[in-house]
């Protein structure tokens, strides 16, 4: 059974912003997939539609055998506990610790709210201090996460990624923000990491090469449709930079003004869900 | 395959350029018509200026009056004063801690509803849009009823204890702090919030996880600055029964004995400048925005703390090369720094736990309070003008011609202050200290402690509550003149100053333009603010509508009371209505 699959979905947000169109995806579990494309290409919304951030205008959406377009809130919540997520801004609160920022990642499993690392029981903070551990932070866990470098701070993001126990890591343009030697870091442990817990993994990413060097599938995306689906490798450099050509010059320039709407829309569709 | 596309592309783009020469404008202006925009801001802006020196003709606000307030003053302190009689210390203890204990208590009450109401106001974490309406309507309606009217309410209601004085603070507070920790959660990066919300966390934790510890800042050093505002309001509060300082001061002065009230004032003075230091630097420990400033006090301690530290850091480097195998140590270690906080939270618990057993809450008459609002409001019920309209209405453009007249001149005053005070405009850094230590100290002084002072020395009326206002006006104004210069882009001055402009060529082109609409959004405010608090200090004698509303509330005529209160009130909307006006004229 694979661990998420897409049939015909289609993300509307208004009659001329069409994020995702009458996509169809397998995904297997324990794969890692690399989503290639320009911004708003529909990237962010494809990995959004998998945790049930955005709900599908038409078609489905089956994760973790969840059908996410018609979960209802609860089951959404037991889903996006075992869907860990990274973002290109990292999204750490900088005034609170690295440990307690680790922390916050269990909070889909515990009762009540928290505030402060004393909140969190024991077992939490010792496994936010394991995930730490491996990430290579757990000597800064009482710094504040605004005092470490970005690399630093999207390895933070991935451990309290994985303190959830997840069993799909979805990845939005992880090492954008990020140097090439940060890129490389931070790359290399959520791969190693994913091949040791065996996690399926979603990545969005800007540079072929890194995209070729690590996933075992790329899946190209251009104005919400999938126009490439093979294996990394089968992709060559130039058959990966066809997605950005400049065949579609202008076809690109109408997806960036899109693209502005769609993300304003993004921030904006996860509040207006509820 | 991709020379061809590039060669196609290019073509594309060099065409229009190529082909044909630039037809000839057919319109020729280098002038925009007026827009309705603009007519109306500018027409808005002449009205308040015509209106600002109407009003100082029509107040007799000018060298003449000033000479003989002079003349009042040298007389006032030859005779009427004699000694000063400083008030026992016990007695001075027990009034300032009565006062201290209300404003921390509303301070709290009023923070804790205006987080709660932050909340469900700001888009990012209101569960609905209903509740977000409802939300920001209760904190402007809360920002439009002035302290005073509450005040007066809450006595009838709950007796003059301490109980009416935190209600009316705290709710009045909400006014202010709602609106502020909605702003804040709203600017606030979001997405802490998002990575939880994706991590299948529900809205209260997500809530408690990320958004709070992001603006825990924000909220204690808004907290803070609403403090030294409640401290204020506390003062003029007295007036109406409020128990503390201000009830003393008011009583002194009640029966002239200005021997007493001169050294009270201005212990009270003493007491908002000491707090006005603290909590500045408490903020700004907090939100660790500006750098201290040079040669002062705080900068001096800094240096001395910075050295100590730099010989800590080298001592915890090797505790950490000794450790630094994965201990399973999942709290902080009791360092200076955790301990200090921790000392501060409990102090701060300690302090509120004070506070409410020293303002001596009497439950009982609390919940009787509420029993009785029938009762109350049928003493309030219906407003009645007391057969003299015409003085009220008077008294009332007395207030609201103060209110323009201060506005006006504290404007005049703050332009030069506040450039000169901006680090970019300033010709060198002493001048713009200088500037800046004048600010601050005009900023510390209250108005209405200011206004008293004024009123006891240059005789009763408009005349001292206006100059009041008025220098209370520059303090403001100017910071805020001086911190819209100092935002503005310096690239863009760098880039006029290249092109050979002089220094003031360079202010008036560059730096000018890019503050003045939020020097003129200030400028609106403060007119909000100045009205308000000429309300409040007829109350002590400044002359305008303030007076009655004191007579009124103590012959017990409280439908009068109401007729007064409505006229302030519609005096209030239609300011509101203007500065909004205006904000978004600028906008």
């Amino acid at each position: 059974m694979s661990a998420i699959s897409l049939e015909n979905v289609t993300k509307r947000f208004s009659a001329d912003t069409v994020a995702a169109r009458d996509i169809n995806l397998e995904i297997d579990p324990g794969t890692f997939t690399v989503l290639l494309g320009l911004s708003g290409s529909g990237k962010s919304t494809l990995l959004r539609l998998i945790n049930g951030l955005h709900k599908p205008t038409s078609g489905s959406v089956t994760v973790l055998g969840t059908e996410v377009g018609t979960a209802r809130k609860t089951q959404l919540r037991h889903l996006r506990r075992e869907v860990g997520m990274v973002f290109q801004q990292f999204h750490l609160v900088g005034s609170m610790s690295t440990l307690e920022n680790v922390c916050t990642g269990a909070l889909g499993s515990l009762r009540g709210p928290r505030m402060g690392l004393f909140s969190y029981p024991k077992a939490v903070r010792q496994r936010a201090l394991e995930q730490l551990d491996r990430v290579g932070l757990a000597d800064q866990r009482f710094q504040r996460a605004d005092t470490l470098s970005g690399g630093q701070q999207q390895r933070v993001a991935v451990a309290r990624a994985l303190v959830q126990q997840p069993k799909i890591l979805l990845a939005d343009e992880p090492v954008a923000s990020l140097d090439p030697e940060s890129s490389n870091q931070v790359m290399s442990l959520i791969a190693q990491i994913a091949r040791e817990d065996d996690l399926t993994v979603i990545c969005s990413l800007h540079q072929v090469e890194l995209a070729r060097h690590w996933g075992d599938r790329i899946i190209g995306l251009r104005q919400g449709v999938k126009v490439m689906d093979e294996l990394a490798a089968d992709v060559s450099s130039d058959d990966a930079m066809r997605i950005y050509s400049a065949q579609w010059a202008s076809e690109a320039a109408a997806a960036e003004r899109a693209g502005g709407q769609e993300e304003q829309l993004a921030a904006s569709g996860g509040a207006n869900l509820r | 395959m991709t020379t061809a596309v590039r060669e196609r592309t290019t073509a594309e783009t060099s065409a229009p350029r190529g082909s044909t020469t630039r037809p000839a404008l057919s319109d020729t202006r280098t002038l925009r018509g007026p827009s309705s925009r603009a007519l109306l801001g500018f027409s808005i802006m002449a009205a308040f200026i015509a209106g600002g020196i109407w009003s100082m003709i029509e107040l007799r606000i000018n060298i003449a009056s000033l000479i003989v307030g002079f003349e009042n003053a040298v007389v006032f302190f030859q005779d009427r004063v004699g000694t000063l009689e400083w008030p026992e210390l016990p007695d001075l203890m027990e009034s300032t801690a009565m006062t201290l204990a209300i404003v921390l208590l509303a301070t709290l009450l009023g923070a804790i509803i205006s987080v709660i109401l932050g909340l469900a106001a700001a888009f990012n974490t209101s569960p609905s849009r209903a509740t977000r309406a409802l939300a920001r309507t209760f904190v402007v309606v809360m920002r439009a009823i002035p302290e005073l009217i509450m005040a007066i309410v809450f006595i009838r209601l709950f007796g003059g204890g301490a109980v009416a004085g935190i209600l009316a603070l705290g709710l009045n507070s909400i006014g202010m702090l709602g609106k502020f920790y909605a702003d804040a959660i709203e600017d606030h990066d979001d997405g802490p919030r998002r990575a939880l919300e994706s991590g299948g966390s529900p809205r209260s934790r997500q809530i408690f996880g990320a958004t709070i510890p992001g603006i825990m800042p924000a909220i204690v050093a808004h907290g803070l600055h609403r403090f030294d505002i409640n401290l204020r309001a506390s003062v003029i509060l007295g007036w109406i029964g409020l128990p503390g300082l201000g009830a003393d001061l008011s009583q002194a002065l009640g029966v002239g004995s200005y021997h007493r009230a001169i050294p009270l004032a201005l212990i009270i003075l003493g007491i908002c400048i000491a707090a006005e230091i603290l909590s500045g630097f408490l903020r700004m420990k907090l939100l660790g925005r500006s750098e201290p400033s040079r040669y002062g006090f705080i900068w001096a301690y800094h240096k001395v703390r910075d050295r100590y530290r730099t010989n800590g850091v080298t001592e915890s480097t090797v505790k950490v090369s000794d450790t630094s195998r994965l201990g399973d140590r999942t709290t902080p270690p009791w360092n200076l720094g955790r301990i200090s906080r921790v000392a501060a939270m409990g102090l701060f618990l300690a302090l509120i736990v004070v506070s409410a057993w020293y303002a001596e809450i009497d439950w009982v008459r609390f919940f009787e309070g509420f029993a009785s609002i029938p009762d109350v409001a049928g003493q309030f019920w219906p407003p009645d003008d007391g057969d003299i309209p015409e003085t009220l209405w008077a008294a009332l453009l007395t207030t609201v011609q103060m209110g323009l007249a201060a506005t006006l001149l504290g404007a005049i005053l703050a332009l030069p202050v506040g450039a000169m005070a901006a680090r970019n405009v300033a010709p060198n850094p002493w001048v713009a200290q200088i500037f800046r230590n004048l600010i601050v100290v005009t900023r510390g002084i209250p108005e209405l402690i200011l206004a008293i002072i004024l009123i006891v020395i240059m005789g009763m009326g408009q005349v001292a509550g206006t100059l009041a206002l008025a220098l209370g006006a520059m303090g403001l104004l100017s910071k805020l003149v001086a911190d819209s210069i100092e935002e503005t882009d310096v690239r863009v001055q760098q880039a006029i100053s290249t092109g050979g402009a002089g220094r003031f060529q360079v202010f008036m082109a560059a730096t000018v333009r890019q503050a003045a609409p939020a020097s003129v959004a200030h400028l609106f405010y403060q007119l909000d603010v100045n009205i308000r608090a000429a309300t409040l200090l007829g109350i002590v004698g400044a002359g305008g509508v303030g007076y009655y509303l004191l007579n009124a509330n103590r012959v017990l005529s409280f439908e009068v009371v109401t007729y007064i209160l409505l006229m302030i009130f519609v005096v209030v909307l239609i300011l509101e209505f203007i500065s909004i006006l205006m904000r978004r004229l600028l906008r």
